[in-house]
């Protein structure tokens, strides 16, 4: 097939044909790792995966529905701290753990919708931030359950074995493919959501609440699963960063700039999108590191200086723009 | 039994009484026309009816059960749709998406509930906006994007808060012909308006309403001859 036909085939199945842009991009993730065999590349991809999980998640809410929580921090947090305690108290194998912090974000999350959701605006973003506060000082204070400021540490990971290998635990690949697993479950579950009629009522629930009830839509009941997805990645994440770090105390999980981190990665990318939070990961991710390796805590000006820049020039986000430019050019 | 019977709806803001015992009853089919001096308290009977504003008492049936309490979005399931006095359409949305919306309710498979939509764009002629963006739309259409938004959700009984504000003649003519075409097809209507002419011409009967009370519910020729009516929008010694 020469380029022209190529081009046509493209143009006639939409250039964003999920399934090949699912299938694509599930290739990048499985060789990216080989692009370059050193640790601390493969830190950074993991990050990458674990900020595009964040912003994923934080998006479903904040993006389609609307709603800006300034508190996601919590659900991190507390799905970080389930995993841990499971394995620590109860010796519950970690990746069991990992799906209970999913879950038990999931649970908090219902009823602090059901709070929060009597407010509209920026008085529910308040309240999120307030709660989130209320959870950290939970858990620097419960001591006999969270250690308090000490935190939790995890020396060892138990053995596993997959296809007759033991697991290296050391190493960060298993970590890597871990986290590229869980972001596109999070971005398929996305795509899959976009489309369907949960994904319709979040967008009228953003636009308008009163018209959104007009027609037929419970605006509560909407909400509160939108927190609730939201939350169960979240709290897989949190589950991950416990068992990657191995370590979690109450200012690591349940920090403000955590909270304000998920906002930037969605909102740099575009909100809204599918592709837009790994769009915002790589950037967010890749300026954090670039900076701070040259001006230690000084990259943080770099950081804000970016945002301010998006923000005010390119408020669809990287992703959103480019979408919209690609659309263009193919004439959709 | 009536479609909806409306039983000593009264609303109180603070001191005011907005809505002072309101009580009608509207059989299937009927075109009602509810009219009234600005401020006589006709947006806010349609905020109690359709549930946007909790009533301080009384009871609004459908079919004969109370839906007073109950959410709006749960008073739609049932069958009453309402359109806004200022249109608020999904903006960012097109108008395919809009109506789709609202056709989710009765239809949640995302491909029948856009060929719903459709059809009833069809119908009030927007088809060929289907996907533009709502806030592109003029008011008089977007006037018809809301009705449309309604009519996907398969309404036994459509509010209609002054659908034909800001609309030119011609607009206007269009509008009574839908809304006698609407009513034709089996759907119940109550129309807030002020162009009297269009309402005298299309409704079968005509509630006036004056600070909050009824004062005539009557035939449209018998309320333009009421003297209460009269006195209400042109002051004593009018009559």
């Amino acid at each position: 097939m020469n380029n022209s036909a190529i081009g046509a085939a493209v143009a006639r199945k939409g250039v964003f044909d999920s399934r090949l842009m699912g299938a694509a991009g599930a290739l990048v993730l499985l060789l990216a790792p080989l692009a370059a065999p050193n640790p601390f590349f493969h830190h950074l991809l993991i990050m990458v995966l674990f900020s595009t999980l964040l912003g994923v998640a934080w998006n479903l809410l904040g993006g389609y529905a609307g709603q800006v929580s300034f508190g996601h921090a919590a659900f991190l947090g507390v799905g970080a701290y389930a995993t841990m305690l499971l394995h620590l108290k109860l010796g519950w194998s970690p990746w069991l753990g990992l799906a209970a912090g999913g879950a038990l974000a999931t649970l908090i999350a219902v009823p602090i919708g059901l709070l929060c959701f009597r407010l509209r605006g920026p008085y529910f973003s308040l309240a999120t931030l307030a709660v989130a506060e209320i959870v950290r000082l939970v858990a620097l204070n419960w001591e006999s359950l969270t250690a308090g400021p000490q935190g939790l540490l995890i020396t060892q990971l138990p053995e596993l074995t997959l296809f007759g290998h033991a697991v290296d635990w050391e190493s960060k690949l298993p970590f890597y493919y871990i986290a590229a697993l869980l972001a596109l479950l999070a971005m398929g579950a996305n795509h899959f959501i976009a489309q369907s009629r949960l994904g319709a009522y979040l967008l009228a629930v953003r636009e308008d609440m009163d018209s959104a009830e007009a027609a037929g839509i419970d605006t509560v009941r909407t909400r509160v699963v939108a927190l609730a997805l939201s939350a169960a990645l979240v709290g897989l994440a949190g589950g991950f960063y416990g068992l990657y770090f191995r370590y979690v105390d109450p200012d690591a999980v349940f920090s403000v700039a955590l909270s304000v981190e998920m906002v930037f990665i969605a909102v740099v990318g575009g909100i809204a999108t599918t592709g837009g939070p790994i769009v915002g990961a790589i950037f967010l991710v890749t300026i954090s590191e670039v900076f701070r390796e040259r001006f230690q805590s000084g990259h943080l000006i770099f950081y804000g200086l970016f945002m301010m820049l998006i923000v005010r020039y390119l408020p669809e986000g990287i992703w959103g723009k480019l979408r919209a430019l690609l659309r263009l050019a193919v004439g959709r | 039994m009536a479609l909806l019977e409306v039983n000593q709806l009264r609303k109180d803001f603070g001191g005011l009484r907005a809505v002072s015992d309101l009580s009608f009853r509207l059989e299937a089919g009927q075109i009602l026309g509810l009219i009234g001096p600005n401020g006589a308290g006709k947006t806010t009977a349609f905020n109690l009816m359709a549930g946007f504003i909790p009533a301080t008492s009384g009871e609004v049936r459908l079919d004969g059960e109370n839906v007073v309490g109950l959410r709006p979005h749960a008073i739609v399931r049932r069958g009453i749709a309402r359109t806004f006095q200022i249109v608020k359409p999904f903006r960012k949305l097109t108008v395919l998406e809009n109506v789709t919306l609202a056709a989710f309710l009765r239809e949640p498979v995302r491909a029948r509930a856009a060929a719903a939509a459709r059809s009833i764009l069809a119908l009030l002629d927007l088809a060929g906006k289907a996907d533009c963006d709502a806030s592109d739309l003029t008011l008089g259409q977007q006037k018809r994007l809301e009705i449309a938004r309604c009519l996907a959700t398969r309404p036994k009984l459509l509010f209609l808060d002054e659908p034909m504000g800001g609309l030119n003649p011609t607009e206007v003519e269009a509008a009574c012909e839908l809304v006698q075409k609407l009513s034709d097809s089996g759907i119940t209507v109550i129309l807030v308006e002020h162009h009297m002419r269009a309402i005298m011409k299309i409704s079968d009967r005509v509630v006036v309403l004056h600070h909050g009370v009824k004062i005539a519910d009557d035939a449209p020729a018998d309320v333009v001859r009421n003297p209460a009516v009269v006195k209400a929008y042109l002051g004593e010694g009018a009559a």
